[in-house]
């Protein structure tokens, strides 16, 4: 055998500077692309509109406003009503079925689980002129609740349709994790209590309740969180009714007020971290939350009547959760529909005109959603690589600061990015670049998340090994590492090119004639009251998404209702 | 054969842990040559592991220096040590085949293919993996997992081979083989090996000398049967092998020994006694200034009113080769144990008896100011 090669050889190889230079270069897009923008954002709205970004100029103007105009305050106030009773409605219609999901003998379980993302996926505003379709003033609900019962509907246009249509999409976020947490409860606790003589009744109120109380205030807080932040379905139905995305956006569009739409951003944050702050309070009592590694299910109810109300609750809502979707599928192949209850001509026409004329925001949408991804796939990686496996001071800053646009509406960070970057160091508005960084930044956390998860189950040891046998950093990370965490990479990368597909509450502040999106042409559709082609342009929109969720799903081996929990 | 040696001097490792500073290590020094096979030994949480993954770079050093042929070891990465590692749950790579994972090493080295199929046939060959080299790590049994490993360490020619208690997810029947086998190919390659174990048969079985370790420190080196036969502390004593212990009362000193009395007077005549550890003082019982160690094989039993240590015999045990006499002894520490290559007639299970130690392989600690 030839010589060993001795520590003296091997020091000639290249010093490992591979891993810092690489964590500095994270830093800093983090840094110029995240916090940088948000503390801009912050220090311009205390600055009046058009003065420049200094002490002498501070002033709380921005936010006076909200003790002075009308219509900021209405907007607040239908911020919190609109979040608030969508919340309500969304975490009273999903608990029974996430009871039944999880506690009563049902075929199909998994099915119906999996089909409950679907209004997850697909952006709430592509569904939501639906609502118009059924319950607007000559709305196909309307039509007959009047000429058979003669009740007439309320506007579809306000609060109400707002909250219809957010509630109904949102649903699915209490569903799937409380569902979660009561097929994970531990059986022997509701055992131990029925064995001590208490009714079914009283199990459930004592016993079962608190336990997933946890889980119902989060799935109630993303809930919140997302219809407090919704910029889409507001714009659409909410006519006159403002919201603070929409006022953010008036402000944006009718002033170029950016100051003022920062101000309006703060707000509009600080809400939603005093959501987060009593969630953050009800999980402290979480200590006492036991789960199962899984080996036992608790009972199922097995009675006819309860099997007979689960299939029948769970399926009803779950009909009326895609109810949008399969309206906007049924317009797309509408060609004739106006002053008719339903359509009167039908066919592919609409498809044929959107492929042969609509090509530039598809291709647009799937460039800029490639190269967004192509983003969150290096820095994702890299953040969770670094986060997982390395101690070092300050971790817990970046976990935050990747976690961060997770709590920030997509508007706002529209606002911090046109804040930032229409003038001064680096200059991008109106560019694709300006897109493809808010989407990196607001879909960061999706790969940053599942790739965590999978660095999380390669054993340590593996990569000891491979530096023991040589390996430099670079080299194990390529032939051991990637290898063994790429499953989560591409599902991560999956999900966000899905989504990002048709984002639209970051897209329509930054968007130009040349970078035109998907979702920017259906909104110009239904704004100039074309809906059949947005419906053509929606539904192959949520087709193809939930076909990428669905591969996405097959490659980690997880079912579609596990990555949204 | 190439010539090596590997120095420790005053190893020191100190985690910085919330409750405070844990000191894992703590001033270790030793010396390996050449293809010596060195086993760390100690209870669990003594340091071992820590020691080891010092020596491959995978933990910083806090003070003290490792040196291997003259050169400052901790100058390096662990990837350029030029080492091979053994773990106790293999870390074999899941995605690659037993033939690449083997070969791992040699691609780094940039070999070229044909060579690399020429040494990885061979080290697979030495461990008797020929026929799995292209199943996948997933589909091998334990003891096969941990061949491949050892072949992966092996095959690119290491200075020197670490073993973390590389046997303990194996049953006990293959431990006992693979031992050896890790023995037989250590010593048929020339390569330095640095074990580390708390079952203190294997090390012991293996061994060209063990290191024990208690509380981060090296306590005794030496060959095994060197450390089994003079232990130099109680810990030693009681931790390699099975060991008896009588708390005694120096009555005379004479040369290198002592005439010493037990609890109940009984008087022994030891002709050897060494210094008790200053740090063991504290294991002496109130009103004894010394402890005799006796192994169970160098007491002797014999009917009650014999000259001996009274004792009430408990439970005789027959262990093929030799009898066990478990004995309540109250001039003892705790339950003695006498083993006895014959029974002894006369001497049944509840039976008075008396002790008789064979003084001149007994030892006698004697504490401070003695
Ligand atoms: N990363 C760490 N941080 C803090 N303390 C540690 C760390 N690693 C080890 N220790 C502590 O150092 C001491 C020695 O640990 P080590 O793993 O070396 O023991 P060991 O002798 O290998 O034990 P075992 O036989 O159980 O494997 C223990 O008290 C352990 O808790
Ligand atoms: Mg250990």
């Amino acid at each position: 055998m030839t010589a060993p090669a001795s520590p003296a050889e091997a020091l000639r190889r290249k010093v490992d500077w591979l891993p810092y230079a690489v964590g500095a270069l994270t830093v800093f897009v983090l840094f110029a692309f995240l916090l940088f923008p948000i503390a801009k954002t912050i220090l311009s709205s205390f600055v009046k509109n058009g003065q420049e970004l200094e002490i002498a100029n501070a002033t709380l103007t921005n936010f006076a406003k909200f003790f002075t105009s009308a219509s900021y305050q209405r907007a607040f106030v239908h911020s919190l009503v609109v979040g608030g009773v969508s919340t309500l409605v969304a975490t009273l219609l999903a608990l029974p079925a996430a009871f039944a999901l999880s506690r009563v003998a049902m075929p199909f379980r998994n099915l119906l689980m999996s089909l409950s993302v679907i209004p997850l996926v697909s952006p709430p505003f592509i569904g939501a002129y639906s609502w118009v379709t059924l319950l607007g003033k000559s709305g196909i609900v309307t039509h007959y609740l009047n000429t058979w019962f003669g009740i007439e509907m309320p506007s579809i246009y306000g609060g109400f349709g707002v909250i219809v249509a957010l509630s109904l999409s949102f649903f699915p976020y209490v569903l799937l994790i409380v569902q979660g947490a009561l097929a994970a409860a531990d059986p022997f606790i509701e055992e131990c209590a029925f064995v001590m003589g208490a009714s079914r009744w009283r199990v459930l109120r004592t016993i079962t309740f608190p336990l997933v109380l946890p889980s119902i205030a989060a799935g109630a807080i993303i809930v919140f969180i997302k219809a407090l932040g919704n910029f889409g379905v507001p714009s659409i139905l909410g006519g006159e009714y403002y919201v603070l995305p929409t006022l953010i956006y008036f402000q944006v569009h009718g002033y170029f007020n950016l100051n003022g739409a920062s101000a309006i951003a703060l707000v509009n944050v600080l809400l939603t971290l005093l959501a987060i702050l009593v969630l953050v309070r009800v999980n402290k009592r979480r200590a006492y939350v036991t789960v199962t590694g899984g080996t036992r299910r608790s009972a199922q109810l097995t009675g006819l009547g309860a099997r007979i109300f689960a299939n029948t609750y769970c399926w009803g809502l779950l009909a009326l959760g895609l109810l949008p979707h399969m309206i906007v599928i049924y317009s797309s192949f509408a060609e004739q529909w106006a002053g008719t209850v339903f359509p009167t001509a039908y066919g592919l026409a609409n498809y044929v005109n959107v492929l042969a004329n609509v090509r530039a925001p598809f291709t647009n949408s799937i460039i800029l959603a490639c190269a967004a991804t192509a983003m969150c796939i290096v820095f994702g990686t890299l953040a969770a690589y670094t986060s997982v496996r390395k101690r070092f001071f300050g971790k817990w800053a970046l976990d935050l600061t990747i976690m961060l646009p997770f709590i920030l509406p997509g508007i706002v960070t529209g606002v911090a990015y046109l804040t930032t970057f229409n003038s001064g160091l680096i200059v991008l508005s109106g560019s694709g670049a300006i897109l493809v960084l808010a989407y990196f930044v607001r879909r960061l956390a999706y790969v940053f998340r599942t790739v965590s998860a999978a660095v999380g189950q390669v054993d340590t040891k593996l990569e000891e090994a491979s530096s023991i046998c040589g390996a430099t950093w670079w080299w194990t990370m390529r032939k051991i590492t990637f290898p063994l965490v790429s499953p989560g990479i591409i599902s991560g990368a999956i999900l966000v090119f899905a989504t990002l597909i048709s984002e639209m509450s970051v897209t329509i502040l930054l968007y130009s004639a040349k970078w035109k999106t998907i979702s920017v042409a259906i909104y110009e559709y239904i704004i100039s009251d074309d809906l059949m082609n947005a419906s053509a342009i929606g539904s192959i929109t949520i087709l193809a998404t939930l076909l990428l969720v669905f591969l996405s799903s097959r490659i980690i081996g997880k079912t579609m209702a596990e990555m949204f929990r | 054969m190439p010539s090596h040696t590997l120095q420790l001097r005053d190893l020191t490792k100190t985690f910085e842990a919330e409750q405070g500073a844990v000191t894992a290590v703590d001033s270790v020094s030793f010396d390996i040559v050449d293809d010596e096979f060195f086993t760390m030994l100690g209870p669990s949480g003594c340091g071992k592991t820590t020691t080891l993954r010092m020596i491959a770079g995978l933990e910083s050093v806090t003070s003290g220096t490792i040196a291997f042929d003259g050169q400052d070891f901790t100058k390096f990465s662990t990837f350029q040590r030029n080492i091979g590692m053994v773990f106790q749950s293999y870390a074999l790579f899941p995605h690659m085949t037993v033939f690449e994972n083997t070969a791992y090493g040699l691609r780094i080295r940039q070999m070229g293919d044909d060579e690399i199929k020429v040494r990885v046939s061979r080290i697979l060959e030495l461990l008797g993996l020929s026929a799995l080299a292209h199943r996948n790590p997933p589909e091998l049994s334990g003891g096969q997992q941990q061949r491949v490993s050892i072949a992966r360490a092996l095959v690119y020619d290491p200075g020197m081979l670490l073993l973390d208690e590389p046997l303990a997810n194996l049953d006990a029947k293959l431990r006992v083989q693979m031992r050896e086998e890790i023995r037989r190919i250590q010593k048929e390659l020339g390569i330095m090996s640095i074990y580390v174990t708390h079952d203190q048969e294997e090390a012991m079985s293996v061994s060209d000398r063990v290191a024990v370790f208690n509380h981060g420190k090296l306590i005794q080196v030496g060959a095994p049967h060197e450390v089994y036969a003079s232990p130099n502390s109680l810990f030693v004593a009681d931790f390699i092998g099975r060991a008896n212990f009588f708390p005694a009362r120096t009555a005379l000193r004479n040369g290198q020994g002592a005439r010493v009395a037990l609890g109940r007077g009984s008087e022994l005549e030891m002709p050897l006694s060494r210094p008790l550890p200053a740090d063991e003082g504290a294991l002496l019982d109130a009103g004894f200034d010394a402890m005799i160690v006796v192994r169970p094989e160098h007491l002797g039993l014999a009917p009650a009113g014999t000259p001996g240590i009274p004792c009430s015999v408990r439970r005789i045990l027959f262990l093929g080769n030799y009898t066990r006499y478990m004995v309540a002894c109250a001039d003892a520490r705790r339950e003695v144990f006498v083993d006895m290559a014959r029974r002894v007639p006369g001497i049944a299970e509840g039976d008075q008896a008396s002790l008789i130690v064979h003084h001149q392989d007994a030892i006698l600690f004697s504490g401070a100011g003695r």
